[in-house]
């Protein structure tokens, strides 16, 4: 990122030229895309009042004025907010509300380290100018976006508590904000901004190495999952025919949404790959399933385990499954039973239960494709699962690996 | 904490957005606020080739009346609701759920419609605008469509767009007049996602009324009749007449197998009925 | 009491730069040349590493082991019998043993092109079974985190005082308690930026530390290079906590990379590390019985506690110093005749452990509070009764208690009563009774610490780790106008010595906190420390300025008899002037008599002048004993499991306060901090030692809406040993909390029949133990 006078023109490419306000001066910043307002404002400006304590929007240490009104500079890209005014702690210096702030904060000890201070400072200023009266749970509640480690919050509470007080005691009322345009703060309508070359060619993982952490699981071994669930479907096929497909494992990939076969390197194991996706959330792991088939109590398991391609997040998981008959003759329960682990950024990520509800909507769909094949129509593509570029990673992948045999 | 590089295009218009959405040729995320996306984006949990920033475009950033629906932009921020720059045709239902959401400079960026996208369980659009019998209005190349967001929001961060379509607005009914609303949430500390949420729209009058049990696991459970909740009849008495071990029975068929999470499901959607027919004072927003 | 002399509630120097946007801290450092560092860190809990593929497009930005020639691992030892050493590698070598752990370095221009790099680069690992519950990794055929050990036991230790004495007694009471594992999360998190200074052949490290000297010595220690050569500079730091009192493997590693590449380097910590990969802290578990008499009289404490230390040991505290304090500090502030502790600190692929605010006190009054109160539900008598009876009185002060702490000075039952009568127990005793309007439940609860701190040679050496502070050194300089300068190795980081120092020279030379000001932070300006940790700056530190100024007033004394043509012992010290018998002179004008017309001085002038360095210690090292009742009202959902603390009462004794403004804020961040560790914060693992939470969406810090403002009221019983009787209290405030909290939840439940006794209470643990016992009653009533 760099700062430049706002009359000289033109971007490096895959940067952004913004023209942007800050702290009431023009300035012209080239940031890439994916630079969030706080680096543009700390790298770029070397406002460096402005502070990073998540960068995912809890904490509130970036707090700052987008035109006015207070946002996180950390959920806010460059490209965002082109022709926004912003307003950091630095700008704030000659600012009234800001004065009085400052000075109840110092009377009440209202800071130790003061790395909250400034996205704190701003998000005071806002209550002040917006609470109608010194209510101390609504203040505490209207804080609750910025968190102190250090105060334990009562001289803070205080601070703002002693501030709008004293201004309600002037005469000054608040405001009640309905004056500005509807939309994101920061927000500009119309206004485009575009950086439309990638921005320097990305680095891949290199596919030679792409499933060597899967290949050392070895899939024979005891396996104790940390999450599992259970979850049946009928489908009006008799018992025996159901179990029967359950034994092609070409078939049941097909109707596995994302799945895809690219190998069968013995009659129990098969090599493959997996898409998933929670939301915006996507991932492909790659890797190698071991299957195993009863005739006699009409049940098996499969038992696979894939890395994405940096061998970062992994998974490993076993389906038992089980088909019994159903509740009218002629019909067949599959009862599954589901364990899985997941390793690394994915596992990380602290909400299990979306895990949870993709797998149950896996298994709905898995169930709906075995009914469409038992009754001998192909299983529809899943809607919105890039195909195509999974099949191209993962020949990729089989490529180098069958180089790297050579 | 930084994202992987993607390409940036702020289009200045819905065709225009279409025809980027049309022409991309890797993966694509659009953004609005912001605010649920960006956490994803820093942490590398997503990785689009290409963020369409539709922002920019009048149309997502409007609010006005057809007969008695009140029709707002996706890009609408929870706060210009809380603040009443939209008119309300819920009886303050709208700005009460708002206002509760996260933190405030949050509610200065993330919109109504990116909440909706974005379709974490544990949001309160997805749930309160289920409750209100909302739904969207979806454009693609071929045309608009709308859907009930009950039908929108089909599983934990999961929509019914089709690729290239995108939301452009929700559309809220007026509430009925006579209809009781109630809506709670549960959080461990204020501003964090809800552990639970319950909201019933509860006409005595004409009998109906709809339950939503929300952040739970995948999409919200909706009971659109929601008389078994009630002992098969709902009236003015219907708080009394509350059943508890209807909605544990409706948790436990919709496959919640953990006991404390239906306890405490059941209990907030006890509150939120409680709330509907008046029996707890209306307290501060609990949020940000 | 002046103003701004020792006692004075005087707002702070340092708040105007911070409010200002002009703190500096180490991610505001502005170097030219400089390039960011990204690490790729294990996913994995425990895996061999088979081999990392790093494309070749990047080769030259991206270090592994195989490059840090020469560098040796961290090793943090304990001289205790029995310690198994463990060896961190500053970048993984052969196995990983937790995730998060370091195995390559990539640089770049920006932190996001060298995260692009770090993502490009592929770990072939070999996943090995791993270990990450304490009590699990004790067993037999348990997964070793370090093979050769034979076991997980870092070290085990064992008090016995006559504990088969206690035996016979009336009331035995059992309970098995724990505290979840946490994250400290200061608001900041770590930082180092390294450059080369090619002047002076020095590495300039800056970096978020506590402990600056301590951090010289182990990088001198790991990089093989002689202290000379490294300047350690911790400038502005936001929040420590303990999270910042140790060497790091970054530290060591991004030294070698800037001796390797030549231009400033730096990394700073993102949250999602912080959260994952670096220290956690607090994991406690404890079998722990009380024998009692029917009057509450405790007879004997028997316990077994072990302390999940992680992977490593850190340095410089070690993997042990939590769980062998667990042993000697376990009594709290009771006086019995019969102990017993064996104590556990147990290897888990998980991250190292660090001694956070607090320490194994806050465990230790976990699980000694909470059963003290089941001792009082079984003798059927209120939980204060039992305290009463077992606190140390006044008149056994100064006083050696069971496991020969030497406890200073101070009323522990008065702290107690003048709680009881804040929070007014009565009126809440019949608040109980009657029957809430929302059908929540009113709980009361109670707890009462002490708290070594400050405490030196005598007992760190008896550690034997790598750190024993021994005289705590500080400088005082008169500028030539008139002006103070102060020097300390210790480092400010929050607690506003900026302030507080000040007013502790102007207490000795009158010098205004206006014109004082204090220099920290940097190995190449201040005395050797070790630095900020342990309650102990204002103490030692205190001591130390002290020391210095108390010099320095007499060598101006000196200088100012001679301007007044008078004999120093006919001349006093007084508000900043030396006044003689027919006249006084300022110290400015000693200042400028020094330092701008010499020729008006003495002969036989000192040479020193008018600055000194000055040592100091208490007159016994073995520790200040703050102490502090809290008792704590809670409304408890039984139905949700919220707890809303109606009421906090701290009742705190930390000796003479020398800014009551900055004492009550320490107290009042302690307490937030308590309550983070009692109902919010807990970082989980999976079987696979996967941590659970990588945000503060998932891992909860307690905001605006969940401190309330603790009533705090001050006892002030001087400490006999320290300078002005100060005595440290930097940490009292996150003791008791969880205990205090956890007894109220525990009251207000009783009548159901839950208790709990693990940490944090959450919302989901209430409910479910609400259910668990609602349930038994009904099996109960059924049976019957």
């Amino acid at each position: 990122m760099s700062a430049a006078p706002a009359d000289i023109p033109g971007p490096v490419p895959g940067r952004m030229a913004l023209a942007l306000t800050v702290n009431g001066r023009p300035v012209r910043v080239e940031a890439e895309p994916r630079s969030h307002l706080g680096d543009v404002l700390r790298d770029g400006l070397d406002l460096t009042g402005t502070h990073l304590g998540c960068e995912h929007g809890v904490c509130g240490a970036c707090t700052v004025l987008l035109d006015g009104e207070p946002a996180r500079a950390c959920l806010t890209f460059a490209g965002a907010c082109p022709g926004a005014a912003i307003t950091t702690v630095e700008g704030l210096d000659g600012d009234p509300v800001a004065a009085e702030l400052r000075a109840a904060f110092n009377r009440e000890h209202a800071l130790q380290c003061g790395y909250c201070t400034p996205g704190m400072l701003i998000a005071a200023r806002d209550l002040v100018l917006r609470q109608p009266e010194a209510d101390e749970r609504r203040i505490r509640v209207g804080l609750s976006g910025n968190l102190c480690r250090c105060t334990g919050y009562a001289g803070i509470v205080r601070a703002v508590m002693g501030v709008i007080a004293a201004r309600r005691a002037r005469g000054i009322l608040p405001e009640t904000g309905t004056e500005r345009a509807l939309g994101p703060v920061g927000a500009r309508l119309g206004e485009a901004a575009v950086a439309v070359s990638p921005p320097a060619p990305a680095l891949r993982p290199g596919p030679a190495a792409a499933t060597v952490t899967a290949q050392a699981v070895d899939l024979a071994g005891p396996f104790a999952p940390a999450h599992r669930f259970t979850q049946s479907f009928d489908l009006a096929h008799p018992p025996q025919a159901v179990f029967a497909l359950l034994g092609d494992i070409a078939a049941v990939a097909a109707c596995l949404p994302g799945a895809v076969l690219t190998g069968r390197p013995d009659h129990d194991t098969v090599e493959g790959g997996l898409q998933v996706r929670i939301g915006p959330i996507g991932a492909i792991f790659r890797g190698r399933a071991r299957i195993a088939h009863d005739p006699a109590t009409l049940s098996g398991a499969v038992r696979g385990a894939g890395t994405d391609a940096a061998g970062r997040s992994a998974t490993e998981g076993e389906i038992r499954y089980r088909v019994g008959p159903g509740e009218t003759p002629a019909t067949a329960r599959v009862v599954l039973d589901v364990g899985y682990t997941l390793t690394g950024p994915l596992a990380q990520f602290g909400r299990p239960g979306l895990v949870r509800d993709l797998a149950g909507r896996i298994t709905a769909d898995f169930a709906r494709n075995l009914d469409a094949r038992l009754a001998g129509a192909d299983a529809p593509a899943p809607a919105g699962l890039n195909l195509l570029r999974l099949l191209a990673a993962l020949v990729r992948a089989r490529l180098a690996a069958w180089r790297g045999r050579a | 904490m930084k994202p992987a590089p993607f390409a940036w295009e702020r289009p200045a218009s819905l065709p225009a957005l279409l025809d980027g959405l049309d022409r991309a040729t890797g993966s694509v995320k659009l953004i609005a606020g912001g605010q649920s996306l960006g956490p994803m984006l820093n942490l590398r949990l997503v990785e689009p080739d290409l963020v369409l920033d539709i922002t920019g475009i009048p149309e997502f950033r409007q609010a006005r009346m057809e007969g008695g629906t009140l029709v707002l932009g996706a890009c609408v921020t929870h706060a210009d609701i809380e603040d009443g720059r939209v008119p309300d045709n819920t009886g303050g239902a709208l700005r009460r759920v708002a206002s509760a959401i996260a933190y405030r400079p949050v509610r200065n960026r993330g919109t109504i419609g990116g909440s909706l996208v974005h379709a974490d369980p544990a949001a309160d659009w997805v749930s309160a605008l289920t409750a209100l019998g909302a739904s969207v209005e979806i454009a693609g190349r071929s045309g608009r469509r709308t859907l009930p967001v009950e039908a929108f929001v089909t599983g934990a961060l999961d929509v019914a767009l089709r690729p290239g379509e995108v939301l452009v607005a929700i559309r809220i009914p007026a509430r009925p007049e006579g209809a009781a609303w109630g809506y709670v949430k549960h959080c461990a500390k204020i501003g964090e996602f809800a552990h639970a949420i319950g909201a019933v729209l509860i006409e005595p009058d004409s009998g109906r009324g709809r339950a939503v049990i929300g952040a739970v696991e995948g999409a919200p459970l909706l009971l659109t009749e929601a008389s078994p909740l009630f002992g098969g009849r709902i009236g003015a008495d219907f708080a009394a007449r509350f059943d508890p071990a209807a909605a544990d029975a409706a948790l436990i068929a919709a496959g919640m197998a953990d006991r404390v999470a239906r306890h405490v499901h059941v209990t907030v959607l006890a509150r939120a009925v409680a709330q509907a027919a008046g029996h707890t004072p209306t307290t501060l927003p609990e949020a940000a | 009491m002046s103003a701004e002399g020792v006692g004075a509630p005087l707002p702070r120097k340092e708040d105007d730069r911070l409010m200002r946007g002009r703190g500096q801290y180490v991610g505001d450092i502005r170097l030219p040349g400089m390039q960011d560092v990204a690490f790729v860190r294990s996913p994995l809990a425990h895996a061999r590493i088979r081999a990392i593929h790093v494309p070749e497009a990047c080769r030259d930005r991206v270090f592994t082991a195989a490059d840090l020639d020469g560098v040796l691992p961290i090793r943090a030892v304990s001289g205790l019998p029995g310690f198994k050493a463990s060896e961190q590698p500053v970048l993984a070598t052969g196995k990983v043993r937790q995730v998060g752990e370091l195995v390559a370095m990539c640089v770049a221009p920006t932190r996001a092109e060298a995260e692009d790099i770090a993502a490009s680069i592929v770990l072939d690992l070999e996943e090995l079974p791993a270990i990450h519950d304490m009590l699990a990794a004790r067993e037999p055929g348990a997964a070793l985190v370090h093979e050769h050990w034979g076991d997980n036991v870092f070290l085990e230790t064992l008090v016995d005082v006559d504990i088969g004495s206690a035996f016979d007694a009336p009331i035995t009471v059992s309970r098995t308690i724990s505290t979840g594992r946490q994250c400290m999360a200061p608001i900041e998190g770590r930082g180092t930026v390294v450059q080369l200074d090619h002047r002076l052949d020095q590495l300039v490290v800056h970096t978020a530390s506590q402990m600056p000297h301590i951090v010289r010595n182990g990088l001198s220690e790991c990089l093989g290079i002689e202290q000379g050569r490294i300047r350690i500079v911790s400038p502005d730091v936001g929040g420590g906590f303990g999270y910042k009192a140790i060497l790091l493997a970054e530290d060591v590693a991004l030294c070698w990379l800037a001796l390797r590449c030549g231009h400033p380097v730096r990394w700073l910590e993102d949250r999602r590390e912080h959260l994952t990969a670096n220290a956690n802290c607090r994991e406690h578990h404890y079998r722990i019985t009380a024998y009692a008499e029917r009057d509450g009289t405790l007879r004997g404490i028997d316990c077994e506690a072990t302390v999940d230390s992680g992977a490593y040991s850190a340095y410089p505290f070690s993997a042990c110093l939590e769980a062998a304090q667990v042993a000697s500090i376990l009594p709290g502030p009771y006086d019995f005749p019969s102990y017993r502790c064996r104590t556990w600190s147990v290897a888990t692929n998980k991250c190292p452990i660090l001694p956070y605010r607090g320490v194994a006190r806050t465990g230790v009054c976990f699980a000694l509070e909470l059963v003290l109160d089941a001792v009082a539900r079984e003798a059927g008598i209120p939980p204060e009764v039992v305290r009463e009876k077992n606190l140390v009185r006044p008149g056994q002060m100064p006083f050696e208690n069971i496991t020969n702490k030497h406890f200073d000075s101070g009323d522990y039952p008065e702290a107690l009563a003048r709680a009881l009568a804040a929070i007014d127990v009565e009126s809440v005793r019949a608040r109980q009774g009657g029957a809430e309007p929302d059908g929540r439940r009113i709980g009361l609860g109670l707890a009462i610490y002490c708290e070594q701190a400050a405490h030196g040679t005598s007992v760190y050496s008896g550690w034997g780790i790598p750190m024993v502070p021994g005289h705590e050194q500080a400088s005082a300089r008169l500028t030539p106008d008139g002006g103070l300068e102060l020097r300390i190795g210790a480092h400010s980081h929050g607690q506003g010595l900026e302030t507080t120092l000040a007013q502790v020279a102007h207490e000795i030379l009158g010098v205004p906190v206006a014109r004082t000001r204090l220099v920290h932070g940097d190995t190449a300006m201040t005395p050797y420390s070790t630095g900020s940790w342990g309650s102990r700056v204002m103490v030692m530190a205190g001591g130390a300025v002290a020391a210095a100024c108390e010099a320095l007033r007499d060598r101006a004394v000196r200088i100012g008899a001679h301007l007044l043509q008078a004999a120093p012992e006919a001349c006093r010290f007084d508000g900043g002037h030396v006044v003689g018998p027919n006249g006084d002179v300022s110290l400015e004008a000693i200042a400028r008599t020094w330092y701008r017309r010499p020729q008006d001085l003495a002969p036989d002038t000192d040479p020193g002048g008018l600055e000194v360095t000055a040592g100091y210690k208490p007159q016994r090292d073995s520790g200040t004993f703050s102490y502090a009742a809290h008792a704590a009202v809670v409304a408890v959902d039984p139905d949700l499991g919220a707890v809303e603390i109606l009421d906090y009462v701290i009742v705190e004794d930390g000796g003479t306060l020398v800014n009551p403004l900055v004492v009550d804020g320490q107290i009042q961040g302690g307490l937030a901090q308590g309550i983070g560790t009692a109902l919010f914060e807990e970082m989980r693992f999976d079987g696979r030692g996967q941590p659970l939470a990588s945000t503060f969406a998932d891992y909860l810090l307690p905001g605006p809406a969940e401190v309330p403002m603790a009533r705090i009221d001050h006892m002030e019983t001087p400490s006999p040993y320290t300078r002005f009787g100060q005595k440290g209290i930097g940490e009292g405030g996150a003791i008791a909390p969880p205990a205090a909290l956890a007894n109220a939840v525990n009251d207000a439940l009783r009548p159901l029949g839950v208790e709990m006794l693990h940490s944090p209470v959450t919302p989901h643990r209430i409910v479910a133990a609400v259910l668990a016992a609602r349930s038994a009653a009904t099996r109960a009533r059924d049976a019957a």
